[in-house]
Formats: structure tokens, C-alpha cells, sequence
């Protein structure tokens, strides 16, 4: 049977201040006249795009970024508003925005409740001062506990905190504190992740005078993290990501599944009846032409889906099952990568519990190169 | 003698790196106006990038200039170049058998080096007039007359009233030039006699095959001539004949005795014109080859792999342009488990090894693996045969060796006294058997020891510079082999041997280099998937051993916002890189890694 279910991405690339690890597009500190004109294009992307998705019922909506706060309260409705305008809602639709705690106030939050907005993902990435400082963030700690205040007076009962680890001059000490902090505001969802060093950002220009964490710390950061997680009633359902008992991110797991997605906005990619597309970069040629931004990205063939199958797959400790595979390529994924599996599953790396087959903890801290040895070319 | 052999002198400059001899041959040539000063920039004799970049000269020319002498009488000067380094010591007593004299310099701030006194007793050897002449007066640390009673102390050749010179400034080379005429004997030698050429040197040219650079000694030469090589009989017919201008070839139709100049005769490989060989004519040849020739050996032999395994078909191409003008190397296919297809190749010794490298790299563009150099190895089975090794994996188990023997050579060295102590220290370090020891002066010593070949090849050069500051020299020459107590070190990671990576030690060697070969291991090989346990192994002794720990944490990258395609491409990334690992067994290096452990540094 055909699944009907659709995601939606909104790229909002905006943010108060650039932070020095970022590698998303965003602009800082940009005129609301800007932001404004951003929307209205956003607006008619997705009255575009509503046409091909007319069969479909979205059951996932995302604002990303930047910083979705960024823009205005009535922005952000006018957005919500055109969303509902256009596409079939699932009644139960998991609809998410990205804030920044620096960005929300008791007053906007509410409107964009209002507005049907019902998941917030707040980026808290440290309970440190200094950490903060260091990653070029322009909250404080005290910024995530009024933000935070602020989610539960208006009544959001499904948030999620953003926490970063492998932060420069970051120990396991000062990362346990911000995992006890974390854990202490009781969300329902908590990703974390490890820092990289991306091309063109600030860190990347000053890699070599980093203090960064050695890959032995970072380990016992992440043993740690997860640690603390199972302790506290939190799954870990994605390498990255850990969530109480039915609150994962419907969203994200519909990228790991290689579910349908349409992304919006500047740089947003989609994922639409075999095809990957995406917009360009170029914040003025967008609003001026919202509709002239995208490029096609690739088809999925049989065996580039089978490949992003088993690369995403393997991401999630529901791991792969041998079925459900069979069902999409015509051969249990087990029957194809058993043999290539079998040193890991030796060496405690890979599990296999009846017909599924998942990374251990272990193993996802080494999904990459693990990948890197069972994935053809 | 003719009056033409009257008026031709043959000479070569013996010197020690550094002391000189480019400058002065550059001065010789201003002054028999054979070269322009503005085209002085490039030396004639040195004529590869390599050379001058080292300061030495690495194979043999010659150069034929005109001088008109103050007596009003004109002379022709054969300059012949000589090697400057010990593994090309038995083509330096070649060039030195084509003179007549030799210009022995001095430098007047240094003195004497191991290097200029071994050449200087192959010049005594050849019978050559000696001309010293103390260069760098100029520098204000000069001392002459200390130069002058070291050249007769240590060397013991009467330098009263030798030339005192600089090269550098011009002063004095007219001085010289004179000592040269009238000191240096003009050639003797028969002109009818049958002939006998020795050659000294030959290169390949692609359009005239090779070129034979000689000296004839009796006789005459000339186009036309069917020749035969005394040392394989080989005969060709002479295409040309002519004199080594400084800027190239000049045909003359013939050459007398004498006289020092080329001969082509359409010859495919400088491997039939040895060095040391005597040219005759095919028909009433000379009888009796002239004394002295040798094949050239290789005393070191090492693996030499392309990074890059596809490009084994360009490393052989490279090899053989490069063995074209190289006799003294040699190359044989080789495979190994750990590098793939490659070549197992014999050089002269370390510097000759080095050279090679540097060419295949800088002319041929290829990135290289070069195993750890080896000696050749005399072993005496129990059965009796007797095998030579020169590659450590076909070194054979211990119980079917009966004696294993090792080369060593005599060894040379000078140094200034305030280094003795720590010398000696690295001789007996090295099982070196100390001979004697003789001041040359207040400041110096020059020390003889016996020592192991394949001490010397290991990382003797470095350590004998960082303990004298660069101020000691080495020269040695071999000496036969003698019975050692050999061992053959292997190293194997997560169980499998590495063949590339075996060697063959001195007993009492192995634990030390087992160890610090098993720690670069470690400090070398990238974390993997699993633990790799390095183990050092003699038979199935292990005696030293590491572990790589495995990795435990590679970069997550975020992936959320929907971008695979940019996921996928890091993981594609990935996977390249991986490509590039060589596998030694199961565990990947990259080649850097690799070289990082084999290369020999200093302790």
C-alpha cells in the first residue's frame, strides 16, 4: 500500500548572532522587512508545491534553521496559517519549531501554540557559562530555565533540549552538569550531539589552537550521556537522540526511514516520490523568486535507496528488519550484509535479535566506519 | 712521446664536500677562456638538478679546455670529475687511473677530511702527481701553514710551495695553473702500440645509444674501428670519436694516446661499458686488459613499491631509463603481501639508494615505498650450499643455518678530538672492532675500526653527525664477510606477519629494535574497528609487544535537516580514504604511516 503520510521542512535562516561552530545557512541580525519578504516567499513555495502533495495527509511539520523565532509573531502565524490554508493536517500532526532561548517570550510561544505549533526544540547545547561563550551562543544558562518556564505556562507538553558535547575546553565533569541539568527540566526529548568542525566556520579557521576533547574523553562523554539517559527513562531510539517512551521526533525518523518530505526555504532539501531536490543558497534571488531556487539532487535508484536504507537504518536501534527489506529489494537485509556484519556482531559492535539487526552502543559510536566496511560503492 | 702528448695534461681535483672543487673547476675554466664568465652560472661539470642541490657530484665527466701557458706554448687540460662519496669509490679509482695528476684541495680553514684522504691514497695507489693546493685563504680563519703540515703529516705528499689559493676571489689560480703544466706529467703511453682504452664513465643518449667516456692509454682510436671490450668480448663498430667539450660532444675522427674523449658505436646499454673496462680493436688487440677492473656490486639492497599500486608499470619504465646510465643498479620484480608488486633493488650503497629514490620521485613523479635497506647476507646451510640473501623474507629458518656471515667493512674515521670518546662509543655500539687511532694534529683524530655493513646502513651517517656536530667524516671499504650471530626479526599485527616490515639483526640487537620498531608501529597505525595487537617475533619467540587500541568514537555527523545526499557524501569520503590504506594484513596503514615507521631516524 502506498503510504500517503507526507513531512514538512521550513528553512528560516535567520538567527540574532552566527554561532562559531554553524555551518547552516543563516544570516544574522537581518531587517524584519527582510524576514517578512522571506516569508511571503516561503508562502508561495508552498502553495506551489500543495498541488503535488494534494493526495498526501502531512503528519510532520519542522521549522528549522537559523532560529524559526527570529521571525515576528505575526510572521510566524501568517506562516502557520498558509501551512493549514493549503495542505491536509493529520489530526494528530507533530509540528515542531526550533527556538533559540534567547528568542522566546511567554507572549509569542502562546501565539504559536495558537497558531498549531505543538513541539518545541529548544537549543540549550550547555548548562556552562563558559561553553556557551565559547560556542558563540548568545543565551545564557539562566535563558533556558525562563524559556523553559515559559513552555510549560503556555502549556506545551512535548519539548525537546538540544545538548552539545565535545565542546572545546568541555569535560566529562562539565558535561555530566549539563546532562543533570538537562534531565532535572524533564523533557520529553533530549538530542545530543557531538561538535564538529565544519568548513567555513569560525572553529574550522581556528581548528588547530582548539582544545578539543581527545577521542578517548569524548568516548567517556558519550558513555556518560547515555548513561544518564537510560537512568532517567529516556530511550535511545537514533545515535544522536533520546526521547521518553512515544515522544521520538516523527519528523526526523521520517528522514531515517526514507519517508516522503518536502523542504522549504533556502537550502531545504526534499525527499518526494523517488527524487531528492533542493534549493539554492541566495537569499535575495529566493524572494525574488521563491519558485526559481530549485535543483534537482538525484533519483533514487533501487540500489541508491537500498544503500541510504542501510546508512540510515542502522542509525536507529530499532536497527533493520529483514521483512520489512525484503518487502522494498526483494532479499533479507541479513541474507545481503550477514557476512560483512559478522566481525562486528562478533566484537559486540552489531546486534542481532530475531529478524532485526541493529547497532550495539558501541557500535553506533562507530557507525561510520562500520558503514564504511559492509556499504558497496 | 709525441709532441702532441707533451702538451696534454690529465688531471683530476680530489676534495671534500663543501671544500671547493666546483669553485675551483669554475676558475680553471675562466682562465682557459673555454667558457665565458656570464655563462659561468651553471657548472659544466655538475649537470643534474640533484647534484648541485647536494653539492656533489655524483657520476663521472670529463671536460677538455686549451690553456696557453706563460712559456707561450698552448696545453690541452683534461679535467676529469670524480665522485665524492664513498659508494662510488671504486668509480673514483677509475677516474683517478685516466690522469695523470691530481689537484688535492684543502680547505684552509678545515684541513684534511676522511673523505679527501681516502681519494688522496687512491691517487698515491694510481701513481698520480699530487699537487695540493690549500683553498679558502681568503676566510679569515685560514691557516695555511696548518693545511700545508697536515697535507704532509697525515697524507705525507711535500706541499712546500704548493699553491695557496681562492677559488672563491680568482687569487693565486694563475699559480696554479703553471704547478699544473709543469708539474703533472704529460701522458706516456705508446702510440704504436696496440690499443687500450680505460673507460671511466658512459651515459645513455637517446639519439647516439651510449657514450663512452675514455681515456686511451696506447695507441690511437678512431671512426670506423671494429672495438672489442676486454672484460666480455664484446665487439662493435665505432661510429664516432671526439673530445667532451664543456658544452657537449665535438667529433675529432680520432683520438692518440693520451688524450681523454668519447667514442659512441651505436651501444644499446651502459651495462656492456663497465667502468674499468679496456677498449681494444676486434683485429691485433692488445693482449692484456688494463689492470683493475671490477664489477660493480651492489652492497645494499632495499624494496621499492609505488604508493600507488596501479602505477607498477611506471616504476619499471622509471627504473630501467634510470639503469640506462646506471650500471651499478639493479632491479628484479618483487611481491609482497603487505605493498603488492614492486622491485627488490641493489645500489652501490645508502647515498646511491637515496639518489634513486629522489630521481624516481622528482623525475618520474612517483610516490614510493621503500622498505628498510638490507645487506647481502652469506649464509651456509646445514646441507652444505651456500646462499646469498638480499631480501630478509627468504632469509631461511634458524635450524637450517649452519653460519650465518654478515659484511663488514673498514672503516675511517676523522674527527675533531673533543668527539673521540662519544665516536667510539657509537662504534662499539654499533660492534664495531676498533683498529688503531692516529692524531693528525693537535685537534684531530682519524680512527680505523671494522665495522658491520649493515650497522653503517641502519642510521650510522645520522648518528655519527649528531654526536660530532656535523664535524666527523666516514669512509669505509668493504672487507669480506665474517660469521655473526644473526637473527630475523618479524613483526606481526593481529597475528599475520608483515613481510615488508622483517629484517635481519644482530642478536643482541633485536630486543632494542624490536621495541622501538613495535612502539612506531603504534604511534602509526590509525585506530581501527578492533584492538591490533603488534608483536615483535624471532621464530616464534615473541619479544617485544604493543597494542593500537581500538577505536572507540568516530565523528557522528548530525543528520537531520534532510540533506542524505551530503551525508552519503561523507560517507563516500570516507570509503576513499580507506582506498588509500595499504592492508598489512588485516590491519590498514595509510603509505605515510607506513614510511613514518620505516624510516631510520636517529634514537
Amino acid at each position: 500500500m502506498k503510504d500517503t503520510s507526507l513531512g514538512l521542512y521550513l528553512h528560516i535562516p535567520f538567527c540574532l548572532q552566527k554561532c562559531n561552530y554553524c555551518d547552516f545557512c543563516s544570516f544574522p541580525a537581518q531587517g524584519e522587512e527582510t524576514k517578512h519578504a522571506y516569508v511571503q516567499a516561503l508562502c508561495r513555495e508552498l502553495e506551489e508545491s500543495a498541488i503535488k502533495a494534494a493526495d498526501y495527509t502531512v503528519d510532520t511539520v519542522f521549522f528549522g534553521g537559523g532560529t524559526p523565532t527570529c521571525l515576528s509573531t505575526a510572521d510566524l502565524v501568517a506562516l502557520c496559517d498558509h501551512i493549514r490554508r493549503h495542505y491536509r493536517l493529520a489530526c494528530d500532526v507533530e509540528w515542531t519549531s526550533e527556538a533559540n532561548p534567547a528568542t522566546v517570550d511567554e507572549g509569542k510561544l502562546r501565539a504559536m501554540r495558537e497558531a498549531g505549533i505543538n513541539r518545541i526544540s529548544l537549543g540549550m547545547q550547555s548548562a556552562n557559562e563558559n561553553e556557551l561563550a565559547l560556542l558563540g551562543r548568545v543565551h545564557r544558562p539562566p535563558d533556558v530555565y525562563a524559556s523553559v518556564e515559559a513552555l510549560h505556562k503556555v502549556g506545551f507538553q512535548n519539548w525537546s533540549l538540544d545538548l552539545m558535547f565535545g565542546i572545546p575546553a568541555q569535560t566529562a565533569e562539565s558535561f555530566a552538569h549539563s546532562l543533570d541539568e538537562a534531565i532535572a527540566l524533564a523533557p520529553t526529548h533530549i538530542s545530543a550531539y557531538s561538535l564538529q568542525i565544519e568548513e567555513g566556520t569560525p572553529f574550522y579557521r581556528e581548528r588547530d589552537a582548539l582544545p578539543l576533547p581527545d577521542e578517548d574523553t569524548e568516548a567517556a562523554m558519550a558513555a556518560l550521556l547515555y548513561q544518564k539517559m537510560a537512568k532517567a527513562g529516556y530511550h535511545r531510539y537514533e545515535i544522536s537522540n533520546f526521547a521518553r517512551p512515544g515522544f521520538e521526533s516523527r519528523h526526523n525518523l521520517r528522514y531515517w526511514r526514507m519517508r516522503d518530505y518536502l523542504g522549504f526555504g533556502i537550502t531545504a532539501h526534499s525527499c518526494f516520490a523517488h527524487e531528492r531536490f533542493y534549493n539554492r543558497e541566495g537569499l535575495a534571488d529566493y524572494i525574488r523568486d521563491p519558485l526559481g531556487a530549485r535543483e534537482r539532487e538525484e533519483t533514487l535508484t533501487p540500489a541508491t535507496r537500498e544503500y541510504e536504507t542501510v546508512m540510515l537504518g542502522l542509525r536507529l536501534s530499532a536497527g533493520i528488519d529483514d521483512d520489512t527489506f525484503a518487502t522494498t529489494f526483494g532479499y533479507g537485509f541479513f541474507e545481503k550484509y550477514g557476512a560483512r556484519l559478522a566481525p562486528f556482531l562478533a566484537a559486540g559492535l552489531a546486534r542481532r535479535e530475531g529478524k532485526k539487526t541493529c547497532l550495539t552502543a558501541d557500535g553506533m559510536a562507530l557507525s561510520n566506519a562500520i558503514l564504511a566496511e559492509i556499504l558497496e560503492d | 712521446m709525441t709532441d702532441k702528448q707533451q702538451h696534454i695534461r690529465n688531471f683530476s681535483i680530489i676534495a671534500h664536500i663543501d671544500h671547493g672543487k666546483s669553485t675551483l673547476a669554475d676558475r680553471i675554466l675562466e682562465l682557459t677562456r673555454t667558457v665565458e664568465e656570464h655563462e659561468m652560472e651553471n657548472r659544466v661539470l655538475d649537470n643534474m638538478d640533484l647534484e648541485r642541490e647536494r653539492g656533489i657530484t655524483i657520476k663521472a665527466r670529463a671536460v677538455r679546455l686549451s690553456y696557453r701557458a706563460q712559456n707561450g706554448e698552448d696545453y690541452i687540460f683534461n679535467l676529469i670529475d670524480t665522485p665524492g662519496h664513498v659508494d662510488f669509490n671504486y668509480e673514483v679509482s677509475r677516474s683517478l687511473k685516466a690522469c695523470d695528476g691530481a689537484l688535492l684541495v684543502v680547505d684552509a680553514t678545515q684541513g684534511v677530511e676522511a673523505q679527501t684522504l681516502a681519494n688522496a691514497y687512491l691517487a698515491i695507489d694510481s701513481d698520480l702527481e699530487i699537487i695540493p693546493v690549500i683553498n679558502k685563504i681568503d676566510l679569515p680563519s685560514a691557516d695555511i701553514e696548518r693545511a700545508r703540515n697536515e697535507v704532509e703529516d697525515v697524507i705525507g705528499i711535500p706541499a712546500e710551495g704548493c699553491p695557496a689559493v681562492s677559488a672563491k676571489t680568482g687569487l693565486n689560480i694563475a699559480d696554479m695553473m703553471e704547478k699544473i703544466v709543469s708539474d703533472i706529467p704529460a701522458p706516456s703511453g705508446d702510440p704504436e702500440a696496440p690499443l687500450r682504452c680505460l673507460i671511466f664513465d658512459s651515459y645513455y643518449d637517446s639519439y647516439l645509444g651510449v657514450v663512452v667516456c675514455l681515456r686511451v692509454i696506447d695507441g690511437s682510436l678512431s671512426t670506423g674501428q671494429r672495438i672489442r671490450l676486454m672484460s666480455n668480448g664484446a665487439e662493435f663498430d665505432v661510429v664516432d670519436v671526439g673530445v667532451l667539450e664543456p658544452f657537449g660532444l665535438k667529433s675529432t675522427g680520432s683520438l692518440c694516446a693520451g688524450e681523454v674523449g668519447y667514442l659512441t658505436a651505436s651501444i644499446k646499454n651502459v651495462a656492456e661499458t663497465r667502468v674499468g673496462d679496456t677498449v681494444t680493436t676486434a683485429e691485433g688487440g692488445a693482449t692484456e686488459p688494463l689492470p683493475g677492473f671490477r664489477e660493480a656490486r651492489p652492497m645494499v639492497y632495499a624494496g621499492i613499491y609505488p604508493a600507488d599500486g596501479a602505477r607498477y608499470g611506471d616504476l619499471r619504465d622509471a627504473l630501467e631509463k634510470l639503469q640506462l646510465n646506471d650500471a651499478a643498479l639493479s632491479f628484479e620484480p618483487e611481491t609482497s603481501v603487505a605493498l603488492g608488486f614492486g622491485f627488490r633493488c641493489g645500489f652501490l650503497g645508502l647515498l646511491h639508494m637515496e639518489i634513486i629514490e629522489e630521481r624516481l620521485e622528482r623525475e618520474f613523479n612517483l610516490d614510493l615505498i621503500t622498505t628498510a635497506p638490507s645487506v647481502i647476507y652469506k649464509i651456509k646451510k646445514r646441507g652444505g650450499e651456500t646462499v646469498f640473501i638480499e631480501n630478509p623474507s627468504n632469509y631461511p629458518v634458524a635450524d637450517e643455518i649452519d653460519v650465518a656471515e654478515e659484511p663488514v667493512v673498514k672503516a675511517s674515521l676523522i674527527t675533531p678530538t673533543e668527539f673521540i670518546g662519544g665516536i667510539m662509543d657509537l662504534c662499539q655500539d654499533r660492534r664495531g672492532e676498533y683498529h688503531d687511532m692516529k692524531y693528525l694534529d693537535a685537534n684531530r683524530a682519524e680512527l680505523h675500526y671494522t665495522l658491520p655493513l649493515n650497522e653503517i646502513i641502519y642510521d650510522f651517517f645520522d648518528a655519527l653527525k649528531s654526536r660530532s656536530k656535523g664535524y666527523a667524516s666516514l669512509d669505509y671499504d668493504f672487507d669480506g664477510y665474517r660469521p655473526s650471530k644473526l637473527v630475523k626479526l618479524d613483526f606481526l599485527l593481529n597475528g599475520d606477519p608483515v613481510d615488508a616490515l622483517s629484517f635481519i639483526v644482530h642478536e643482541e640487537k633485536a630486543y632494542t629494535r624490536a621495541r622501538r620498531i613495535a612502539e612506531k608501529l603504534k604511534e602509526n597505525i590509525p585506530r581501527q574497528l578492533f584492538e591490533i595487537p603488534i608483536q615483535a617475533a624471532i621464530g616464534s619467540k615473541i619479544i617485544a609487544r604493543e597494542t593500537v587500541k581500538a577505536m572507540r568514537k568516530d565523528v557522528l555527523a548530525k543528520c537531520y535537516g534532510g540533506d542524505i545526499t551530503r551525508k552519503k557524501k561523507l560517507l563516500e569520503k570516507q570509503k576513499e580514504g580507506k582506498k588509500k590504506m595499504r592492508k598489512l594484513g588485516s590491519v590498514e596503514v595509510t603509505p605515510e604511516a607506513f614510511m613514518a615507521v620505516l624510516k631510520l631516524d636517529d634514537e
